[in-house]
């Protein structure tokens, strides 16, 4: 089978890739992923709910598929979304264990306890672009270029699926490690799809 | 009434991080859901905690809520007739 990245995006701590070149953010006083969303000029209100992780994910993909997919009313079949990392939903599961740590104290938060599952990243990110094909949310004690690539690979089993975002979605105590990748099995353009190429890509 | 109704936007702005939402934005009179500032059930739970936290209101169950929040000066209105803090 042959598979091809027809793009990628990539965010860290204090920098935004897209398809290898940095992308300039405009940095105020406001979070980190804040300035990359105003700078993106994305309009979003849900964006401000999401977690971390679901930001970070959001944001990366938003940036990944700015060209490939335009409309984002149709419902699309044909596409998938399989994502990794390492800390889970740690990062929302200490704020949610704040909120019910004190007994004299004790207010769950709805908010932040929905965001207490990894793969809520993968909802956002298709709830967003209509995309209706499986999602999947693994956890790995590394990034691993040779998994990421034997999962994508099973994807696009499925007959129906045409096109794959794919990669590592990690957030934890102020670390941002997110790299995805948009596979396709039809278009004969774009970087084969390799695990040297997930690995060079990711560095 | 008037400056409960501020704080109550204000908090409404920060509990359910409306980033982009000021408290001029919001019509007191208009619902709070369904329309305006298109709020879900997630919201409305956030809602009915901060009733508790904030003003010691405790709502013996959700469907109280679809009364309550009708608009943030409904909302007011039940507050100060009801708060505990």
């Amino acid at each position: 089978m042959e598979l091809n990245v027809i793009s990628y995006s990539k965010i860290t701590n204090n920098k935004v890739i897209y398809k290898g070149n940095e992308v300039s953010i405009q940095r105020t006083e406001s979070s980190w992923f804040h300035d990359i969303y105003r700078s993106l000029k994305l309009s979003y209100p849900k964006f401000f709910k999401m977690d971390h992780l679901s930001k970070a994910g959001f944001l990366a993909s938003e940036l990944l598929l700015q060209e490939e997919i335009t409309d984002r009313e149709t419902p699309k079949k044909d596409i998938a979304i399989l994502l990794m990392n390492r800390s889970a939903s740690l990062d929302d599961d200490r704020m949610y264990q704040k909120t019910i740590q004190d007994k004299e104290n004790y207010f769950p938060s709805p908010a932040v306890f929905v965001y207490t599952l990894p793969n809520i990243v993968t909802g956002e990110i298709a709830i967003r672009n209509k995309i209706m094909g499986e999602t999947s949310f693994f956890v790995s004690e590394t990034f691993s270029p040779k998994q990421l690539y034997q999962l994508s690979v099973t994807a696009f089993t499925d007959p129906d699926i045409k096109r794959v975002i794919c990669g590592w979605t990690d957030y934890e105590l102020n670390n941002c490690d997110v790299f995805l990748l948009l596979l396709s099995n039809e278009n004969k353009e774009g970087i084969p799809f390799t695990i040297n190429n997930i690995n060079n890509l990711y560095k | 009434m008037d400056a409960l109704i501020l704080e109550l936007k204000k908090e409404i702005i920060e509990v359910l991080n409306l980033e982009e939402i000021t408290p001029e934005d919001i019509d007191e009179n208009a619902p709070l859901f369904g329309e305006g500032l298109g709020l879900d059930s997630i919201d409305a739970l956030e809602l009915i905690v901060l009733m508790e936290k904030n003003y010691g209101i405790k709502l013996n169950n959700a469907s109280e809520g679809r009364d309550i929040f009708k608009s943030v000066r409904i909302m007011a209105e039940y507050i100060e007739k009801h708060r505990t803090k």
